[in-house]
């Protein structure tokens, strides 16, 4: 078995908006191997996004992490922060929420790097795309050339506005130097981009839409990061173009061993790239286990909607199916103290007013359920009545057979 | 047409925010002092407390000195700093500084409506036109806008000025004419040339908005559905696309105001608008005693700044509320 | 198309655009009431002077070949001849041109140096004591008529302050004109200029500086400057911070931003490489626009400062009734206009890759 890379505990992520308190991450536990593809899945507004930005401390205001722990594994950073902040480090894992934001800005581009939806409005549209990339690459080299940068950063020591101001006079001081611009044509070629050097001094505009994800692969890459976190990164694509991206992907974790960690609401990408699966919902993790247990042995009546909703190969004549009602609006006071999804599920029972804690599931050790029925089966005798759907439903509105919100192919994150 | 979304997005965002409502209460003052000025007053505005000519000597702060009323032949007391009978003082020839300021209030609405509304109705029906028929039409208008547009405001304005004269309109007061002012005076001199000349300068922004909301609105389906039943292009023109780009219009209107009412001033204060009843031309007679009576030239200024201010504030919140396609580049000015 | 296609169009644009302004001068001129011949005599001409202006002028010749010698003057930089001044539009106007330009690029200095990082502030500090300050700032100066903003310049630092008069402006405000029989406790020690004359240019400090190593004269030029420059810059300063502060804010919200977060670019870069050139591109083209206003806000400033400008000129030939004079500062002002709108469009075409590609 491979060591956890990634130990998340408890990490809630709080939008605190004009209409009250969102809850847009919920608690959300997850270990994530070193070298495995771990794929987050859910409906839109379901948090899976903000999870990977909370991951990464990339949430903007009104958002904010309010709480959990992400341990990262690095020894050489455990070693850099033992002394100086002890309660972050625990063996070679460094909490990254007890340290300063400096060391978790460090750590962007060498050790996490994002992939995202929309390659088009991911790109600065004024600067060429050799430019960007190089960006990335030099980002690394810096931290490279420097070995104690990581210690360097914990105290803010960074590239200076009076350093910006000299390069728009020596382009000797520019940021971005020649290796890195050579670097970021190698990175474009590496994902497939014909006639690289030309394409390097091109603007981001001049690219179709799966040139410039592959582009941004390339951008990821330049760090040569540990974990590489992929938020959706084929839904803006054709569906001929998705494919090139992600065997683009699987290629390159193959030859780098990275791991990644894959947002989709596209249960074919997750059936195709991934190891292991955590499926969302409302800001929770409901089930997750290997791709297998999730797949053929679920136990969550949300995972069986979800699957449910991809149309049978097996059987040619069966309709998509989708869950009834809608994604609940994450805003706190309107939440209840239940199971999130007990207003929409088919086998609601009165315990699921109360929030059903982590069960393990049926599969392998590692596959864990928040479902009453993971511990004991479905007791008709002990369904919600009636009248508490007709309340849900004030609150959740259109429950029954609007096909709002059908995870096969649901409408793009946010 | 206003739509009831847009309705309760402008309640939402008044009720939120600190800067629409100091607008709303300025304007309300501002409209207050310009409407009601005969009855506001404490003196006939144009009433002299000395000739000019007589060389009258300027006296410093806290003296007082007998001189010659003007009108009546009488000699009196005249006082140049503020006192129980002038508030704000007086100005250079014994005038009253704060009935000044009132009626110049007067001046400067009179003058930012009616430029802002003329130049409404020039522009918007070539606007309209031009966007809806496109082709030459919308070529040669556009040609003629960017032309006009090559002339900075205030000196096309001296430029229409300089070739027309200035003559200023004397409109009769109905409130002294039904006699509950007494003693103020009967008539006001609006500037008219200036009236004329700002929406000459302006009309062009209204043009260009109205041309461009024309252009979309022509290609919606409910004003094709309309050109297929045979409808006349001028009755679309009034009943589909007038009506739907007014919104933009009436947050260019508003923020047209502030840039007239600013021209209006900088002509006065050069000496071109043919009326000493206005703020800018108080402030141009105070730079002659700016050291001995410097509230001669700060009073009418703050009347400028608190009325541009309340119309620039409601213009940001028309403008963030109903979120047209205006941008600070159309400005005008 | 290429951005030198671009640029030729707008050229083509250009030159058809100033010739829209001759045009409408002289239909201005035409439409005059009054004589003509006696407009451009001016005030005060005597009947014999005005028959030479007409003959003169061709002014006896029917409209369209007045028209015709209209253009073909101004083709030739023929701006016609002042009667009052007794000389070529053309040489007042150059004589004036180096003033206004000083003032100008002054007042424009003044208000990039000001506005970009008081807007950069503002925008990525919103709702912080500073964005606030910012704010109001720029409100107070988009709504303060440049002419009394002056003025109270000139009332705070010369006579509330009692700085000693040249040092704050040159200026022929009748505060010395006037006798004052009263015991003055403020020593103004004021200069009267008469208009269209001043100490010292700005060449003439320059070359002062270089071939005298001599500061002096670089220091009156600076203490004359000042507060026009302030007063016609305020309104800049004020625009250009609202418009930098809103662009921040929209420009900080795209998802490139994120991307370009989470590649780990120090902050310096994101903020000004990425996030405030971005920003610039469109408050470039506003900036054309209202170099308009700036033109207008000349007139008013170099009224109040007595600054010997186009501005000046312009007064005193609309006072005079001076008709070649106005006319040739008018259409002078309006082709400097569209030039600068023409480089203003060229520098965009640079900055932003997208333009020339549409």
């Amino acid at each position: 078995m491979t060591e956890d890379i990634l130990r998340i505990n408890d990490l809630s992520t709080r939008f605190f908006t004009k209409e009250g308190q969102v809850n847009a991450v919920e608690r959300v536990d997850l270990n994530i191997k070193r070298g495995e593809v771990f794929g987050i899945v859910g409906e839109s507004g379901s948090g899976k996004s903000v999870t990977a930005l909370s991951l990464v401390d990339l949430v903007e205001s009104p958002g904010e992490v309010t709480n959990g722990s992400v341990e990262y594994r690095n020894e050489e950073l455990a070693e850099a922060l033992r002394d100086e902040y002890p309660d972050a480090v625990d063996g070679s894992f460094v909490d990254l929420r007890a340290v300063p934001e400096t060391v978790r800005r460090s750590l962007r581009g060498a050790s996490f790097s994002m992939i995202f939806q929309d390659p088009e409005s991911s790109f600065n549209p004024t600067l060429t795309v050799g430019e960007q990339i190089a960006e990335a690459a030099e980002v690394q080299r810096r931290a490279r050339a420097n070995p104690r940068s990581t210690r360097a950063k914990t105290r803010g020591v960074e590239y200076s506005f009076s350093s910006y101001l000299a390069s728009a006079v020596l382009p000797s001081r520019k940021f971005v130097t020649n290796s890195s611009r050579e670097r970021a044509v190698e990175l474009l070629e590496m994902v497939g981009i014909p006639d690289p050097v030309k394409r390097a001094d091109e603007y981001p505009h001049q690219y179709s839409g799966g040139m410039l994800q592959r582009a941004m692969i390339a951008q990821a890459l330049a760090g040569e990061p540990d974990v590489l976190i992929a938020d959706e990164p084929t839904t803006a694509l054709d569906v001929t173009i998705q494919a090139q991206v992600l065997d683009i992907l699987a290629d390159l974790q193959e030859e780098t061993g990275m791991t990644i960690i894959l947002i989709t609401h596209n249960l074919g990408v997750v059936a195709r790239m991934c190891d292991r699966v955590g499926v969302m919902y409302a800001g929770e993790i409901v089930e997750q286990g290997r791709l297998e247990d999730v797949f053929e042995n679920h136990v969550h009546p949300y995972t069986e909607g979800l699957l449910g909703s991809i149309p049978n190969l097996d059987d040619v004549g069966g309709r998509l199916q989708p869950i009834g009602g809608n994604v609940p609006s994450l805003i706190d006071v309107e939440m209840g103290d239940g199971c999130y999804f007990a207003d929409r599920c088919p086998r609601a029972m009165q315990e699921c007013l109360e929030k059903p804690p982590d069960f393990d599931g049926p599969g392998g050790e590692e596959h864990v359920a928040k479902c009453y029925l993971a511990d004991h089966p479905y007791d008709e005798t002990q369904a919600l009545s009636e009248e508490y759907f007709e309340s849900a439903g004030a609150r959740v509105t259109d429950r029954g057979d609007s096909a709002g919100a059908s995870p096969g192919e649901v409408s793009e994150d946010d | 047409m206003i739509s009831d979304r847009v309705k309760s997005n402008l309640k939402d965002t008044f009720v939120d925010s600190l800067l629409p409502k100091v607008g709303l209460v300025l304007l309300i003052a501002i409209l207050v002092m310009a409407l009601f000025a005969p009855l506001l007053a404490t003196h006939d505005p144009t009433r002299t407390g000395h000739f000019h000519e007589t060389g009258a000597p300027y006296p410093p702060m806290g003296y007082s000195y007998e001189t010659q009323v003007a009108q009546d032949g009488e000699f009196g007391e005249v006082s140049v700093e503020s006192n129980s009978t002038h508030v704000l003082g007086t100005n250079n020839i014994g005038q009253d500084v704060y009935s000044r300021f009132l009626y110049g209030a007067r001046v400067s609405v009179i003058v930012g409506l009616s430029s802002t509304l003329l130049a409404m109705l020039i522009g918007v029906p070539i606007g309209l036109v031009a966007g809806y028929y496109g082709g030459r039409v919308d070529d040669g208008l556009m040609r003629v806008a960017d032309t006009m547009l090559a002339f900075p405001a205030l000196v096309l304005a001296l430029a229409l000025i300089g070739v027309f004269g200035e003559s200023p309109v004397h409109v009769p007061d109905p409130i002294v004419m039904a006699g509950f002012a007494d003693g103020m005076p009967e008539t006001i001199p609006i500037p008219g040339t200036v009236t004329i000349v700002g929406a000459l300068v302006i009309w062009v922004w209204f043009a260009r908005v109205a041309r461009g909301e024309a252009l979309s609105l022509r290609n919606e389906e409910y004003v094709k559905a309309a050109q297929s039943f045979g409808t006349g292009n001028a009755q679309i023109l009034r009943q589909h696309i007038l009506p739907n780009s007014l919104t933009p219009i009436i947050v260019l209107a508003t923020i047209q105001v502030a840039v007239i009412i600013l021209l209006e001033a900088s002509l006065a204060y050069l000496g071109f608008s043919g009326t000493t009843l206005s703020w800018g031309y108080e402030i141009e007679r105070g730079q002659d005693v700016l050291r001995t009576r410097p509230w001669v030239s700060i009073v009418p200024g703050i009347g400028i700044m608190l009325a541009v201010i309340s119309v620039n504030l409601l213009g940001d919140w028309l403008r963030d509320a109903l979120d047209p396609n205006i941008d600070q580049s159309k400005r005008g000015a | 198309m290429s951005i030198a296609k671009f640029l030729l169009r707008r050229f083509l644009q250009g030159i058809f655009v100033i010739w829209g302004v001759i045009t409408i001068m002289f239909g201005l001129r035409a439409v005059s009431p009054g004589d003509p011949a006696s407009l451009m005599a001016g005030e005060g001409a005597t009947a014999e002077i005005i028959e030479q202006v007409r003959v003169q002028e061709g002014l006896d010749q029917p409209l369209y070949l007045q028209y015709i010698e209209y253009l073909q003057g101004m083709m030739v930089g023929d701006f016609g001849f002042s009667w009052q001044a007794r000389r070529e539009v053309s040489a007042i106007v150059i004589g004036r041109i180096p003033a206004t330009v000083e003032l100008a690029v002054a007042a424009t200095v003044v208000a990039i140096a000001i506005a970009i990082p008081l807007g950069v502030i503002s925008g990525t500090r919103r709702n912080q004591p500073a964005d606030y300050s910012a704010t109001m700032f720029s409100l107070l100066g988009i709504s303060t008529p440049n002419f009394w903003l002056g003025l109270m310049l000139i009332l705070v630092f010369a006579v509330w302050f009692g700085i000693p008069y040249p040092s704050v402006g040159t200026s022929s405000l009748p505060l010395s004109g006037v006798s004052v029989p009263y015991p003055s406790s403020v020593g103004l020690g004021m200069v009267d200029l008469p208009t269209g004359r001043r100490d010292v240019s700005f060449g003439v400090a320059v070359s002062a500086l270089v071939f005298e190593q001599s500061l002096s004269e670089m220091g009156t030029w600076l203490r004359h400057i000042t507060l026009p420059a302030i007063t016609l810059g305020t309104y800049f300063t004020a625009l250009i911070t609202r418009l930098t502060r809103s662009g921040m804010i929209d420009e900080l919200g795209k998802p490139y931003v994120t991307s370009v977060e989470a590649k780990g670019l120090p902050s310096v870069l994101i903020r000004y490489k990425h996030v405030l050139r971005n920003t610039l591109i469109p408050i470039i083209t506003v900036l054309g626009l209202q170099i308009g206003t700036l033109m207008g806000g000349a007139v008013i400033t170099e009224t109040v400062f007595n600054w010997p400008g186009l501005g000046l000129r312009l007064i005193d030939a609309l006072h005079d009734r001076d008709w070649p004079v106005m006319q040739g500062i008018v259409i002078f002002i309006a082709i400097a206009f569209i030039i600068i709108n023409i480089i203003v469009d060229a520098l965009y075409a640079s900055l932003d890759p997208q333009v020339s590609d549409e």
